[in-house]
């Protein structure tokens, strides 16, 4: 009964945004351990989401995004849960507050949770080894010939299938390490990944045995509209409360200048056509 | 019954017994029905009447999701229906070559040829290793890793060659001591009488012993083969896009879990044949033993 009443609040407070004020003081209420801020992401958290597989040190985009929510909520405390993409999104209770981990929105996801508002508007780009053709053959034609592989559930893999549209069906791993393993054994030609993530894995990660860095960022597509969202228990009544703190967050400057801190390094890719 | 009356003694003993023994057939049949139906009630009950049986059901259960899990998406990817048969071409080669392969392997551990000492050793090492890794870990490093090394074909072939090699390697290790249990269980005097009817060594073993051998070990074979069935969902680690993971990318795009039913459901229906058949050799197989002990 009391989820059904905190519900119906929910319901009715969304039509009428809550304010920012009404938001701090009713926190406790809304979180699922009162007094904390639970946040849950996946493990390993990448680079340069997170720094150091560490959530709980505030580097990093999307740690640094919780920071500055928690913040701009009043939160006293944020704790750090692990949290598998697949988990994350099966029905009924989540122990977590939200879910913070390159989940994109999309409509059919939205049936099944609740999203906040973008925190990252994100592109798709292709990250293929400095050897294989990909780098200097991408036209839109050229790019239909390839074979890709991308990890399970991401939007690179969407993309791959709405916009790229290759001859032969997309290789699919359960993680991106065996993805990166697959591109890494020249298995796959290239994997279709957002620019952020793409740009570490080409710019620190992916390395031979002797330390020199082996891949690159071929290039990234235009912006389909492909958001990151936080993921929350389906009609979670914190939903309305962590938009008005995003929003807020957007209005004053704040995002802009942790992207600039965090992903800024990125900005220099160049635009493809699929 | 009438001689129940005649020798009121003897006579319940003889037939008493029998008549409990239908009576209390009778009885504990009505008491299976019973407790089954009562299960099946509270699994119901359970699914519909939870707080939260109506996600639960839409999240697994849901037959418009499992349809399209079970067709595929507009886009083409993801089919659960042709991703099994990705899982049963793999299994039908991999059997086939576990069969030959084990068979080979058990041979050479039982062999008593001081010549065969190297492969015997070889042959145990093989087994105790490939027994003791889990098959997960196999996949990586032979799907992988011979990539990796590149040399020649070896090195360019499809995950799928690479998952079928995987699961041959791992499976043969386990059917070659079903195999090499059988090997022994055929008694010493088989042998002995076998040679001492003129038969050579190749021809005791391919006339006496393995006929004897492969008859009792047929149960514990199918019962790997089963599993083996199963294991083959495991290649997705390689980006094969088999029943399972067409299914989990159907439920990543949709974040409902209906195409994990549909797959599991697609296994059941590969799996319980084999089980039953299973079932009938090992009852064949015991009624034939004990006809045999009167």
């Amino acid at each position: 009964m009391a989820s059904l009443l905190v519900f119906a609040t929910s319901g009715a407070t969304a039509a009428s945004t809550p304010s920012l004020a009404s938001c701090r003081a009713t926190l406790s209420t809304l979180e699922k351990h009162p007094g904390t801020l639970t946040a849950a992401t996946d493990n390993p958290g990448y680079t340069p989401w997170f720094v150091n597989n560490t959530p709980s040190n505030g580097k990093g985009y999307e740690s640094a995004v919780v920071y500055a929510l928690a913040k701009e909520l009043g939160a006293s405390k944020v704790s750090w849960v692990t949290e598998p993409f697949d988990a994350s999104y099966t029905p009924g209770y989540k122990s977590f507050d939200f879910d913070i981990n390159e989940i994109s929105y999309t409509p059919a996801r939205a049936k099944a949770v609740s999203f906040s508002v973008s925190y990252y508007d994100v592109n798709q780009s292709i990250v293929a080894l400095k050897t294989n053709p990909i780098v200097k053959n991408h036209t839109p034609a050229e790019l239909k010939t390839y074979q890709y592989g991308d990890q399970i559930g991401t939007t690179g893999l969407s993309y791959i299938q709405n916009y790229i549209k290759p001859t032969h069906a997309a290789r699919v791993y359960p993680t991106l390490n065996e993805a990166l393993t697959a591109l890494q054994a020249g298995q796959i030609d290239a994997l279709v990944i957002d620019t952020p993530t793409g740009q570490y894995m080409a710019s620190a990660q992916l390395t031979s045995a002797k330390g020199k860095l082996i891949a690159t960022q071929v290039g990234q597509f235009p912006s389909v509209g492909e958001h990151y969202g936080l993921l929350l228990q389906k009609g979670s009544a914190l939903t309305a409360c962590v938009d008005v703190a995003l929003n807020a967050l957007k209005a004053n400057g704040t995002l802009a200048a942790l992207q600039k801190q965090w992903l800024g390094i990125y900005n220099s890719v160049p635009f493809i056509k699929p | 019954m009438s001689s129940s009356s005649t020798t009121e003694t003897v006579a319940p003993n003889l037939f008493a017994p029998r008549r409990r023994q239908l009576l209390s057939k009778r009885h504990s049949t009505a008491l299976s029905i019973v407790s089954t139906v009562i299960f099946v009630a509270v699994v119901v009950a359970i699914v519909f009447w939870a707080p939260g049986g109506v996600t639960f059901r839409h999240f697994f259960f849901d037959p418009h999701q499992m349809w399209v899990a079970f067709t595929g998406n507009h886009q083409g990817l993801a089919s659960v229906g042709k991703g099994i048969l990705t899982n049963i071409w793999m299994f039908c080669l991999c059997e086939v070559l576990v069969l030959i392969l084990a068979l080979g392997l058990a041979w050479i551990r039982i062999s008593t040829s001081p010549v065969m000492a190297p492969l015997r050793v070889l042959a145990t090492i093989y087994t105790d290793v490939f027994r003791g890794i889990p098959i997960l870990l196999v996949f990586i490093i032979v799907g992988f890793g011979f990539s990796e090394l590149n040399i020649g074909w070896i090195s360019h072939q499809t995950p799928t060659f690479y998952g079928c090699t995987a699961i041959t390697i791992t499976y043969t290790a386990y059917v070659a001591e079903v195999y090499r249990a059988g090997l022994n269980s055929v008694p010493q005097g088989q042998i002995l009488a076998a040679r001492s009817l003129g038969l050579g060594q190749a021809a005791t073993m391919r006339r006496v012993i393995l006929p004897q051998a492969v008859r009792t070990v047929i149960p514990p074979l199918l019962n790997d083969f089963i599993s083996m069935q199963k294991d083959t969902a495991l290649v997705s680690i390689l980006g094969i896009v088999e029943a399972v993971q067409s299914a989990q990318i159907d439920a990543s795009q949709n974040f409902n879990d209906s195409g994990l039913v549909v797959a599991a459901l697609l296994f059941l229906a590969m799996t319980i044949p084999l089980t039953r058949f299973t079932d009938h050799l090992i009852a064949k197989d015991r009624t034939r033993r004990l006809a045999g002990a009167q």
